[in-house]
């Protein structure tokens, strides 16, 4: 988990494809409240282009993606 | 139902009434022959289940709206108003079709449930009933295609995290490995997000030495899904756009059957050839530009004809090519080619919460892969992947199920 964010949900998306691990977020970014943070793990490489741009058409805010051996980490937090 | 809504959604279908929707709605005698041609009522026979019945709930609002009886008589015969409980029912109606259009194939009057289907979408669509997922998905594409600036770079990273993969696979050196705005290329690959969609046919391509690169966009079309004809439009326009600024002879779309259906046949006359992936190996075979070691699997194969490609998009003879070069051991499904049962997995359903529907409405692929004895399941529609490996899983059936691009880029056999 990250230092500098506080996370309130985590969700462990790895090996799902593509679409599933969005669709997923999408679901999951609303149990929690607006102002918290879901951390999303995935192994879908696509996620790097693709959370980004389902955040900004849902007006959700990624506050730090990090990469380690295959996996990529959001943290996004619920503006709405 | 507030009457503002109700014109909008009747002006929606009016939109859509052209003379082919008019004879789809008019001509049908109720014959039934359509319901033993949909996979859903050959598992489950139940009468919501049959292509006519999903028909008919769209049939009895045009009855109502469109016919002189229905208006002057609207309590008489088997017209409906639209409120909400007709649009649940289009809801059920319109998710529980795949689009697959083997009714098509059979109808003596060669109704088009898709195209009627596309109708109750548009409605719910209007309705804001549509599956969120899928309006939420196809919403992100578009955006992708207008600030594509914003995403370029992290494009960029994943696709270099993935060239390590390229090089295992296919052990030639080059320049490149996974090439990305290469003007005057001969082919522009569509890929899907996953690297399961990119590695082995970057290998393909390259062990090819095709003049080749990578689009920035993913192929997949959730504008068609969900049934909504600007997006969908939109969507491909993004890949339109990239293949004319990069003035590309030929747009390849990876083993996606709507996302081929949508470029090769719903975009209009294009300043490039289209070309689903299994075109492109069987050429590349037929031509010697790349070779593989046959029967490097032993076990018996069979192959799912994904409905958009090879019903609706004549890309049948061409896989089954490729894996006549993979393996002796190949074994057609009954039926098969443009008779073949749909999966049940087609027109964005694998993207929607409804694992029940789809495994109750398996039981018949399940049944004709059971009978075929084939320990492996080759297919080449990213959707049909998804549920045959959900009901392999679900049934515990002892089959593996493998794109085609994948089994060719193991058995590449590469120069030394």
């Amino acid at each position: 988990m990250s230092e500098e964010i506080k996370v309130s949900k985590t969700m462990d998306l790895k090996g799902l494809p593509c679409p599933q691990p969005v669709i997923k977020v999408s679901k999951g970014i609303k149990e929690i409240e607006v102002g918290q943070v879901l951390e999303a793990v995935t192994t879908d490489p696509g996620a790097l282009s693709d959370f980004p741009a389902w955040a900004r058409t849902s007006g959700n805010e990624i506050l730090k993606t990090d990469q380690e051996s295959g996996l990529v980490r959001f943290y996004i937090r619920r503006v709405k | 139902m507030e009457k503002e809504k109700k014109e909008k959604l009747l002006d929606l279908f009016r939109s859509k009434m052209d003379r082919a929707m008019r004879y789809y709605l008019d001509v049908c005698t109720r014959c039934g022959i359509c319901k033993d041609a949909c996979f859903a009522y050959a598992s489950v026979p139940k009468i919501e289940y049959t292509p006519v019945w999903r028909a008919e709930v769209l049939r009895k609002i045009y009855k109502r709206y469109f016919k002189w009886t229905g208006k002057l008589f609207p309590s008489w015969g088997e017209s409906m108003e639209i409120d909400d409980d007709a649009m649940k029912q289009l809801y059920d109606a319109a998710y529980t079709c795949t689009g697959c259009r083997r009714c098509m194939v059979y109808c003596p009057f060669g109704i088009d449930t898709q195209a009627i289907q596309s109708v109750a979408k548009l409605l719910l669509i209007g309705d804001e009933s549509a599956p969120e997922e899928l309006s939420m998905l196809a919403d992100a594409s578009i955006e992708k295609g207008k600030h594509l600036e914003l995403y370029k770079e992290s494009f960029v990273q994943a696709i270099k995290n993935l060239e390590k993969d390229v090089v295992s696979k296919w052990k030639g050196e080059s320049d490149q490995i996974i090439p990305l705005d290469v003007e005057g290329a001969n082919i522009l690959y569509v890929a899907l997000a996953g690297a399961h969609s990119i590695v082995p046919t970057a290998s393909i391509l390259n062990a090819a030495r095709e003049n080749w690169t990578l689009s920035f966009f993913e192929a997949v079309n959730f504008g068609a899904f969900v049934g909504d004809p600007r997006k969908t439009q939109l969507i491909a326009k993004r890949i339109i756009d990239e293949a004319i600024r990069l003035k590309v002879k030929e747009v390849t779309i990876c083993e996606c059957g709507t996302a081929y259906r949508v470029m090769k046949h719903l975009v209009g006359e294009q300043p490039f050839q289209v070309s689903h992936i299994a075109e492109v190996m069987a050429r590349y075979l037929k031509e010697g530009r790349i070779r593989v070691e046959k029967d490097r699997t032993k076990e018996l194969i069979t192959y799912h004809d994904p409905c958009q490609s090879g019903r609706n998009g004549g890309v049948i003879e061409e896989p089954r090519y490729v894996l006549h070069q993979l393996t002796s051991n190949f074994v057609e499904m009954t039926p098969n080619k443009e008779h073949n049962l749909c999966c049940g997995g087609g027109g964005g359903l694998v993207a929607l919460e409804n694992e029940a529907f789809r495994k109750e409405t398996g039981k018949a692929k399940v049944n004709q892969i059971k009978e075929t004895e084939a320990a492996i399941v080759a297919t080449g529609c990213e959707n049909c992947h998804t549920q045959l490996k959900f009901l392999g899983d679900t049934y515990k059936m002892e089959v593996k199920v493998e794109f085609l691009t994948n089994m060719v880029a193991n058995a590449l056999i590469l120069e030394s």
